[in-house]
């Protein structure tokens, strides 16, 4: 069995769930939309792409939506901001929590190699998956899924099957 | 009464300065929950630890309800969510997006949200998948000749589960939360069998 105190000290899934769930439902409250990250993400490979290349970015077909005439920079975007956030509520949980250290997760008997290559590679397919389906496990899966939104519980019911089915082909990695 | 920039209650400036302070409770929820660590966000497909349904669902189902709680006591318009606020849905371009985004999130050990939690925490493994990510966009919108028209194909509007079921609203929130609550008994269930464990 493997050793996992890595997973104590955490609260309560349950509890952590409702406590999230009355964020969400105070997000909907406010702005009629709920949760993101991936489109941050998502502005900043605009941003960067359009530093080294600014004409090409305006026209680029996908990239052009953050850049239309008038629109302030990509970076003025609730979610961006809503992200600014969420990096700075996890390290406030980190450092009262006395959790932060830097380090590689990974399994057991993976190498750290192995673990990053495999962070990078998932990385971009994970970056290719957001796009497709506009959003990710906050903005989909758990906003669109909360509301009740048909696509939103496609992508959910898709991304959990495949993770399941995938798993065994990267057991290596995690444990 | 909510949605609150949507009843003219509050300007969309003051919705940005929202985010920030949304965001906080975001980031420190996600990290208490243990998701700033792959580890702890992977070993629900190796059925270690179910905590990924369990706070997932449980947030699901706390906000669902919550929403609705809201609009019975007449607090939240729950027709402008459906008619002017809520996620369009594209059923192709949606379901290919979460195969990928599932290969990805189980190789990659995070999602996106999760990721940034990560960083927060010193992981080095989620930097450079954050950094992956963002090479995985650039892959998408330069290869929009190849799929940018399946991108937004099978554009089915803004519909939600009752209404592609013919069902009423309240039942169908019953329906998710009867499901959720039985996933609740499979995580249990799924841990005890621990298909990987030695």
């Amino acid at each position: 069995m493997d050793n996992m105190d890595y997973a104590k000290g955490y609260w309560n899934p349950y509890v952590a769930g409702i406590a999230l769930g009355l964020v969400l439902t105070f997000t909907f409250y406010v702005m009629g939309t709920g949760l993101g990250a991936s489109g941050a993400v998502a502005r900043t490979a605009a941003v960067v792409a359009h530093s080294v290349s600014p004409e090409m970015i305006e026209k680029q077909p996908y990239f052009k939506g953050f850049y239309r005439e008038g629109a302030p920079h990509p970076f003025v975007d609730w979610t961006v901001i809503e992200v600014i956030g969420v990096f700075v509520g996890g390290l406030i949980s980190v450092l009262i929590s006395r959790r932060f250290a830097v380090g590689v997760g990974r399994g057991p008997s993976a190498g750290v190699g192995l673990r990053l290559f495999m962070a990078f590679i998932g990385g971009i397919i994970a970056g290719v998956g957001t796009r497709f389906a506009m959003g990710c496990t906050s903005g989909q899966a758990l906003s669109g899924g909360a509301t009740m939104v048909v696509g939103s519980w496609v992508f959910m019911m898709a991304v959990f099957a495949t993770a399941f089915a995938a798993a065994y082909f990267v057991r290596k990695e995690w444990s | 009464m909510g949605p609150l920039l949507y009843t003219g209650a509050i300007s969309y400036e003051t919705g940005l300065w929202l985010a920030f302070p949304i965001g906080l409770m975001f980031g420190f929820i996600l990290e208490k929950a243990g998701f700033g660590d792959s580890r702890n966000l992977t070993n629900i497909f190796y059925f270690r630890d179910m905590r990924v349904l369990r706070v997932m669902f449980s947030a699901l189902v706390t906000a669902m309800l919550g929403l609705i709680a809201l609009s019975y006591a007449g607090l939240f318009d729950y027709n402008i969510l459906v008619e002017d606020s809520l996620m369009k849905s594209y059923f192709w371009p949606q379901l290919v997006g979460g195969v990928v985004f599932g290969l990805g999130f189980v190789i990659g050990g995070y999602c996106p949200g999760t990721a940034i939690v990560g960083v927060a925490s010193g992981k080095i493994d989620s930097i450079v998948f954050l950094i992956g990510m963002v090479f995985g966009i650039w892959v998408f919108a330069f290869g929009w000749p190849i799929w940018g028209n399946f991108y937004m194909s099978s554009d089915l509007g803004r519909i939600t589960l009752w209404q592609f079921f013919g069902t009423s609203k309240d039942l169908m929130a019953l329906i998710i939360l009867v499901m959720a609550l039985f996933a609740f008994v499979l995580a249990r269930l799924g841990e005890k069998w621990g298909p990987y464990n030695e």
